[in-house]
């Protein structure tokens, strides 16, 4: 019990620290492009939002799958999410639409290959899982 | 003694003490007295006749000229006989009042004299032949029947006096230094009095419309006419509906009632409404009848009526005639439309209307609440406030307890509805009025009436309401309106802007629901069209309540409208989470994905810890199933 919560605050601090240091990269990016300073204290701060804003983000997206009777995350739910800011929503919808429009691309080219040339189904086959595989991560 | 001090006073030439002359002017009221009765007694002085001398003058010398050249009342004479009294000069007293009241006239100043003379008597225990004192005094005293009454004070004297049918002041006090000026009592013309008040009544409240009217009614409610009494005698809750083509008896009978139906209900305005009206009865010149019509709405043109009685007896008269052929309820809304309209017309004041709007909303709004508490809706808290804040409520709350004295009992159903089919009604009243000013002014009762009917629409169930209102009050309302709203719609904001408690947020949705009423002008309630909105006095009330400060108009508004984003976000999730889990209707759990959402619920926070924090029993037991005894479950599944 002790190692496993010992292994959860370890994790938690690896995570923490993982976004501590994507929030400095993003922050030097905008400072570079603002022509703004960021303190450490700041980029600490906004690491800090962020990680808890995601804690919240993961426990939202369930109880929205569960609300829809659901036991997967999907798409729908993360656009309900987004729903708070409009402009993120929009982006979130696009990026959504042309995720999907990939998928279809995808799914059509599958078949095709699949009809096509049965013999080549297992090249096609992996490339199609190798699709299949970036799709399910992107979403 | 008292006489001389009396004098003094009335001369304002001198400054005395009354008690230090006492002695003086008794002895020399004593001394005079005896000068012309033989069978005077003691204190005998001749008084030279002494030409005024101001500087070297005494006091004595002084008052013993006034004495002589002043008229001469001694109402010494009687005091000291009451005091030092035997039986017989008592006895003797009344009779010699009753005899010399046919001869002489006494002054008002008898009794106060006499009263301070009595007091000095009673203190210096002069011994006097008192009934040849008073002999003398009376033949010498300057009749005044009237003042004879006051002569008595003794209750000895007094009750002789009563049984011999003089008139003695209640207030007459043993010690006469207490008792205050003789009343000239004439009867009270009722009317100028009631319109006075009125006047005072309406100019309390052009300067303060919402908080003084309580006030004003408190006051109001002091003056109570045995005609009021009469009336508001009948305790019945709501009139029954009395469909004979009118007569005035109707009316004044209707009036009556809509009188004790506002009575009924516990609202001080309501009586306050009400007793002005009752006291417009008696205010109103004219008969009954006409009374019954004034009382709704005369209260608020008292002051003015009574100057425009010529002018508007004829105008309600025509007014009557007009509605008898009309039902009941239609009637008196139209007559007191009428009635308004004519005071408004007669008075072409901007003011006055509003003061009519003002009371007509303050009765409405008195008789809403009433409807409200009959019905014993939630939202009467809400909805009092907001008739408080809105004038044009009260208006539409006038007309709709109209309409439910009408006999429109069916109406009870809903606030909203009622105050549609008031509001209605007073469309109907509008259209009767040929005079723009009317129109105008109707229109903006209209508008107020409308404002608070939308702003008390949130709920679904008035709108539901609104439709089920009486086919008759609607056939009543389906009189095509005139196109003249229309053009008094622009007076209607201008006229609008005198009242202060109408919030600009909720006033603008008014006008475009006038425009969007008016074409549609059938009597079904167009609430769907319009745009609902939350009860602005309801946002006040609450705001105010957990600010605990007060608070600008102006933040109000921001309120307002911040409030209303938020109800629309709101909203708009609850549709999001909906459509989310595939269905149509809202239930618990959207709401508590919202709440989570809000961060008010959360995992150490359940939703049912909420409801039981922050609910009232009532509510709760719906929300949370409690277990009874004998295995039932509320609410039952």
């Amino acid at each position: 019990m002790e190692a496993t919560e010992e292994e959860r605050l370890l994790l938690t601090q690896r995570l923490k620290a993982a976004v501590h240091y994507t929030v400095g990269c993003l922050c030097q990016d905008v400072a570079e492009d603002k022509d703004v300073q960021f303190t450490k204290q700041t980029i600490a701060a906004i690491s800090e939002i962020t990680f808890r804003q995601c804690d919240n983000f993961a426990k939202d997206l369930e109880m929205f799958a569960r609300h829809a009777k659901r036991s997967t995350v999907t798409t729908e739910d993360v656009k309900l999410l987004a729903r708070r800011s409009n402009s993120l929503l929009k982006y979130i919808t696009q990026k959504s639409e042309e995720l999907a429009s990939s998928n279809m691309e995808q799914k059509e080219k599958k078949k095709k290959k699949s009809s096509a040339a049965k013999g080549g189904k297992i090249p096609g086959e992996q490339e199609a899982a190798v699709n299949e595989s970036e799709d399910s991560n992107m979403a | 003694m008292l006489l001389m001090s009396r004098l003094l006073c009335n001369d304002g030439r001198y400054k005395f003490g009354t008690m230090c002359l006492c002695d003086f002017s008794l002895q020399n009221i004593s001394g005079s007295g005896k000068d012309k009765n033989s069978g005077r007694s003691t204190l005998v002085k001749q008084r030279p006749a002494v030409f005024p001398d101001l500087d070297n003058d005494t006091p004595r010398n002084m008052l013993k000229r006034i004495i002589q050249t002043q008229p001469q009342v001694s109402p010494l004479a009687l005091r000291i006989s009451k005091h030092e009294e035997t039986e017989g000069p008592v006895w003797e007293l009344p009779a010699k009042r009753i005899s010399n009241m046919g001869e002489m006239q006494l002054p008002d100043l008898v009794p106060e004299d006499a009263s301070i003379a009595t007091f000095r008597m009673t203190k210096k225990r002069r011994k006097i032949s008192v009934s040849e004192f008073e002999r003398a005094a009376d033949e010498r005293l300057p009749q005044n029947q009237a003042r004879s009454t006051l002569d008595s004070s003794t209750a000895l004297a007094r009750s002789f006096s009563m049984s011999l049918g003089t008139v003695i002041p209640p207030d007459t006090v043993e010690k006469r230094g207490l008792l205050r000026r003789p009343k000239n009592r004439r009867a009270i013309d009722i009317e100028a009095f009631e319109g006075g008040v009125e006047q005072n009544m309406l100019k309390r409240k052009a300067q303060k419309y919402l908080v003084d009217s309580q006030t004003a009614s408190e006051i109001q409610t002091t003056v109570l006419t045995s005609d009021v009494e009469i009336m508001l005698s009948n305790t019945e809750l709501f009139v029954q509906p009395q469909f004979d083509d009118q007569s005035q008896n109707k009316l004044s009978v209707l009036e009556p009632q809509l009188l004790n139906s506002k009575t009924s209900a516990q609202r001080s305005k309501i009586s306050d409404a009400a007793q002005e009206e009752a006291r417009l009865v008696g205010t109103d010149t004219r008969r009954t009848p006409r009374n019954s019509e004034n009382l709704i709405l005369d209260h608020e043109h008292a002051g003015r009526m009574t100057p425009l009685s010529p002018g508007t007896p004829a105008n309600q008269q025509e007014d009557k005639h007009s509605h008898s052929q009309q039902s009941n309820p239609m009637k008196q809304l139209s007559v007191s439309e009428e009635v308004a309209v004519g005071t408004a017309e007669h008075r072409a004041n901007a003011g006055y209307s509003e003061d009519l709007e003002k009371t007509l909303r303050e009765k409405g709004e008195s008789q809403i609440t009433a409807a409200q508490d009959a019905r014993a809706e939630p939202e009467e808290g809400g909805i009092a406030e907001g008739s408080v804040e809105h004038p044009g409520s009260p208006k539409a709350e006038h007309e709709i307890t109209r309409s439910v004295g009408g006999g429109s009992l069916d109406r009870h159903s809903h606030t909203s509805s009622s105050e549609k089919s008031g509001m209605k009604l007073l469309k109907e009243a509008v259209e009767q009025a040929d005079e723009l000013e009317d129109q105008a002014i109707k229109i903006e009762l209209d508008g107020t009436e409308e404002g608070p009917t939308e702003d008390e629409a949130e709920d679904p169930e008035s709108e539901g309401d609104s439709i089920k209102t009486p086919t008759f009050v609607r056939a009543v309302a389906y009189k095509p309106l005139l196109s003249t709203p229309h053009p008094a719609k622009p007076a209607a904001p201008k006229l609008s802007t005198p009242r202060p408690a109408k919030p600009a947020a909720a006033r603008s949705p008014q006008q475009p629901l006038q425009a969007n009423r008016v074409p549609k002008g059938s009597g079904v309630s167009r609430r769907k069209t319009s745009e609902p909105e939350i009860a602005s006095s309801l946002i006040k009330k609450i705001f105010s309540h957990y600010v605990k400060m007060p608070v600008a108009r102006d933040a109000f508004k921001i309120v307002q409208k911040c409030s209303e984003k938020y109800f629309m976000q709101l909203s708009n999730d609850l549709e999001a989470y909906i459509h989310h889990a595939g269905r149509k209707t809202v239930e618990m759990e959207d709401l508590e994905v919202l709440m989570r959402r809000q961060g008010l619920v959360t995992d150490k926070m359940p939703l049912h810890v909420l409801i039981e924090r922050y609910f009232p029993l009532e509510y709760r037991k719906l929300l949370i199933p409690v277990a009874a005894s004998g295995n039932s479950v509320i609410p039952s599944k």
